[in-house]
């Protein structure tokens, strides 16, 4: 190799990454997705009242902390168990932050392989997320590839998230939040959908592996939840938020949801903390017009709901210790 | 490893580099290492059955060339076949065997049944053992002199970059190159790196992204119905073709770098004007071996005579055993039969055709012609393709016969047209055809090399770009390492 060769290597290597790095700077600055997890961030490290309810999960949309007195809805979309394990260690023991209660998400596709296996936004994650202790607790050494990713490589089979964050930022001039909750998604409306078992169907087939309710390592994340919360004497109360009907008819075709619920509740009741299951899912199950997608709540849901959970959350406060268990919503 | 994973990506560098390195007399040796590392980082205990099939081939072949008939060779090349392909047989094909008996068994009401074993098919068996059951075959023919080094044969047997999914190497191809390696050359290593950005767009951009709705539609094929079923298909053809000939490319392009000159594996098959010419483009080394190694060894030849019918029964035995080479299942079977009955079809009708296409006028514009040719041959490997992937017979049956169900077409129309990243996929398709036909019409490669540095370089690093943005990047498995 003559040297003129090899300084040519050398200048196209080094032009390929100073390009890669401008690219990785402006995905990242522009991800709408990073863009509200920040500032979500910003908010929870300002709130200086009391915290007596952190909403976490995936729950993004469905706690509205202008309802909920005390409260704030840390969850991002598409956390699952992993993620929402090392936000909550990092909440409790780099922030100064203890809530009194976690409300942590726990719909039936909370559980399954696929919601264990996303891994999109590593760029806002890698904040969190021991990617080394993953990857052993996983039993795969390909996981460290997400910590390079979020590192240096943001934009890597992310165009879905540009094509988002030009929408969003359309549509959004600035981020509408409070206390972590954002009004959005309430342009569409489940109920004007002409095929909605289909798009039920469809969606249960993105998050749910028929016949694996739950996911090896969903179930080591969780039961590693509740020992942090042991830990630090936070009590734990499970939501199962509300779905649309013709959703919870596609889930249950593809995993048996009883079984599913009789596992969690045998992790969950090993530690004191925890305080029961608040079960909403068939909460508007006529009510297709109170949801943004099969899963999603809109505002109007949210608003619902919020109050509802409010309400049973007051009876929880006012009377306890109170047996919560498969608390029906109806 | 796979090709698409990071391992792959400091793999390749780290080989090159020590390959250029060490002494010429030595490289084989290196590169024998690596072969085997490569191998053995999917499942370390199975590279034994390459190093089964090296020594057998190796030593079968010594003897072979020690003998001067035929007919004192033969019983070595009979060990050889009956080693090798005994030894596809037991890991691939046995419990095919087992669940068809069974199932027969069933069906007749009668006790008992054949044990299916717990076997894990090895990546790549199917052609490392055609590669090196060639080289025997040519060693028996006189066509190849054996290989005196063992560990050069070895080389021969598991070059890493075709290990696991070809192209399936002739000896005297690959072997010359294993015994005179080239040195560094600096074209090579751009022409290498082009190669294998290439695969790379074809792979993770085009065959990745259109799994996702392929695999959508084939894994509940109860429900859907109509245009969703016809464009998961035709998408699966291009799938397919991206997944396999990207494989290639960058097989192909691994070995450039370090010197080696592979086999073409595909060229352009989705423009094919028949079933044949389809054949002659697609997976050309696994086709040009059936051709050489079985379909003229069977005989057609009787009272002297060259004898049609028994050459159209060859054709529909050899593309029969293609289909199976495929994989241990009905589907494949069907796969082969329908392609080897259609190339049968194809030899008789071809005066007809012709004269029908002067009768209409037809043949007075070649490019008519050529189009309804190109059109007829998709829709028939689109048909053979229901086979091709879907798991079982009977959901093949079922995605049939929901494919012509056109009651919800309104609702499926607007589903598609909702649906973002199979709108990028095709349009990556239509961008994939383009860039073929115009490289074969003004090599776009010789064009790229014609224009100043910048240039060059802002193409090759937007190329980088692109497929790290575009590119669907969990790691998918190839579709033909499962061959």
């Amino acid at each position: 190799m003559t040297k003129k060769f090899t300084i040519r290597i050398l200048l196209f290597l080094a032009l390929l990454a100073g390009l890669n790095f401008v690219i990785d700077w402006a995905f990242k600055s522009f991800s709408a997705h990073r863009w509200v997890n920040l500032k979500m961030d910003e908010q929870f490290g300002e709130y200086d009242g009391t915290l007596t309810w952190l909403a976490m999960g995936n729950s993004h949309n469905c706690v509205n902390t202008r309802i909920l007195d005390n409260s704030f809805n840390y969850g991002s979309p598409g956390e699952n168990y992993i993620r929402t394990y090392y936000k909550l260690k990092y909440i409790l023991e780099k922030t100064g932050h203890k809530p009194e209660y976690l409300l942590l998400q726990a719909d039936i596709s909370s559980f399954g392989p696929k919601i264990s296996n996303r891994y999109e936004y590593n760029y806002y994650w890698i904040k969190y997320v021991d990617y080394l202790e993953l990857a052993r607790i996983k039993n795969d050494r390909d996981i460290i590839n997400y910590w390079i990713e979020g590192k240096f490589f943001s934009y890597a089979g992310n165009y879905k998230d540009f094509w988002l964050s030009i929408v969003y930022r359309i549509k959004m001039k600035e981020v509408n939040m409070f206390r972590g909750y954002r009004e959005h998604r309430d342009y569409r409306n489940f109920a004007d959908v002409p095929d909605r078992q289909k798009v039920a169907w469809d969606k249960a087939q993105m998050i749910l592996t028929k016949n694996e309710p739950l996911d090896p390592a969903i179930r080591v994340y969780f039961d590693m939840i509740m020992q942090l919360c042991r830990e630090h004497q936070v009590k734990v109360l499970l939501i199962r938020f509300p779905e649309a009907k013709e959703f919870y008819e596609e889930q249950e075709r593809l995993v048996p949801v009883g079984k599913l619920y009789e596992e969690v509740t045998a992790i969950a009741e090993k530690y004191m903390v925890f305080n029961g299951i608040l079960d909403y899912h068939d909460m508007f199950f006529e009510h297709p017009e109170y949801f943004f997608d099969p899963d999603h709540l809109n505002v109007k849901g949210s608003d619902l709901f919020t109050e509802k959970l409010a309400e049973d959350l007051k009876k929880l406060t006012s009377f306890r210790p109170l047996e919560f268990s498969s608390h029906s919503g109806q | 490893m796979l090709f698409n994973s990071v391992d792959y990506l400091l793999f390749l560098p780290l080989v090159t580099a020590l390959y250029f390195v060490i002494p010429v007399k030595w490289r084989w040796a290196f590169l024998l290492l690596a072969s085997y590392f490569f191998y053995m980082c999917w499942k370390a205990e199975y590279a034994i059955l390459i190093l089964f099939t090296t020594l057998v081939d190796y030593f079968v072949a010594l003897k072979m060339d020690s003998l001067s008939t035929r007919r004192q060779k033969k019983p070595y090349l009979i060990l050889s076949l009956a080693a090798n392909l005994g030894m596809l047989a037991g890991f691939k094909y046995l419990n095919f065997f087992s669940e068809s008996v069974n199932f027969a068994m069933a069906g007749l009401d009668l006790p008992g049944r054949v044990p299916v074993l717990d076997i894990l098919l090895p990546v790549g068996i199917s052609f490392y053992i055609f590669q090196s059951l060639s080289y025997t075959v040519d060693v028996y023919r006189g066509t190849t002199k054996a290989e005196r080094h063992a560990g050069k044969f070895a080389l021969y047997v598991s070059f890493f970059p075709q290990l696991v999914a070809g192209p399936i190497e002739r000896s005297n191809n690959l072997l010359p190159q294993v015994n005179h390696p080239q040195a560094f050359s600096q074209v090579r290593l751009v022409s290498g790196l082009k190669l294998i950005a290439w695969g790379f767009f074809k792979k993770v951009v085009i065959a990745d992204r259109l799994g996702v709705f392929v695999s959508y539609v084939y894994e509940n094929p109860d429900e859907h119905k109509g245009i969703t079923i016809l464009l998961a298909t035709v998408l699966f053809a291009f799938q397919l073709y991206g997944d396999f000939s990207g494989y290639t490319d960058i097989a192909r392009g691994s070995a450039r770098i370090l010197g080696y000159d592979l086999m073409i594996n595909f060229n352009r098959p989705m423009i094919a004007r028949s079933l044949r010419d389809f054949w002659n483009r697609w997976h050309i080394s696994l086709t040009t071996w059936f051709r050489d190694y079985l379909l003229y060894s069977i005989p057609y030849v009787k009272n002297k005579k060259v004898m049609v019918s028994l050459m159209y029964r060859n054709l529909v035995i050899t593309y029969l055993l293609m289909g199976l080479w495929h994989g241990a299942a009905w589907t494949f079977v069907i796969f082969g039969l329908f392609h080897g009955i259609l190339l049968v079809l194809e030899n008789i009708t071809e005066n007809y055709r012709l004269r029908f296409f002067r009768w209409t006028g037809i043949s007075r514009f070649p490019g008519v012609q050529t189009t309804l040719g190109m059109v007829a041959t998709f829709i028939l490997l689109v048909f053979s393709l229901f086979f091709f992937r879907a798991g079982s017979i009977e959901n093949s049956f079922i995605l049939i016969s929901n494919a012509f169900d056109f009651s919800t077409f309104k609702q499926t129309i607007g589903y598609i047209i909702r649906n973002n990243e199979l709108i990028f996929g095709i349009l990556m398709v239509i961008v994939l055809l383009t860039i073929e036909y115009f490289h074969e019409k003004y090599n776009l490669v010789k064009l790229v090399l014609s224009r100043p540095t910048v240039i060059r370089w802002a193409l090759y690093a937007g190329c980088v770009i692109f497929i790290l943005f575009f590119g669907v990047l969990y790691k998918q498995k190839f579709i033909y390492f499962q061959f």
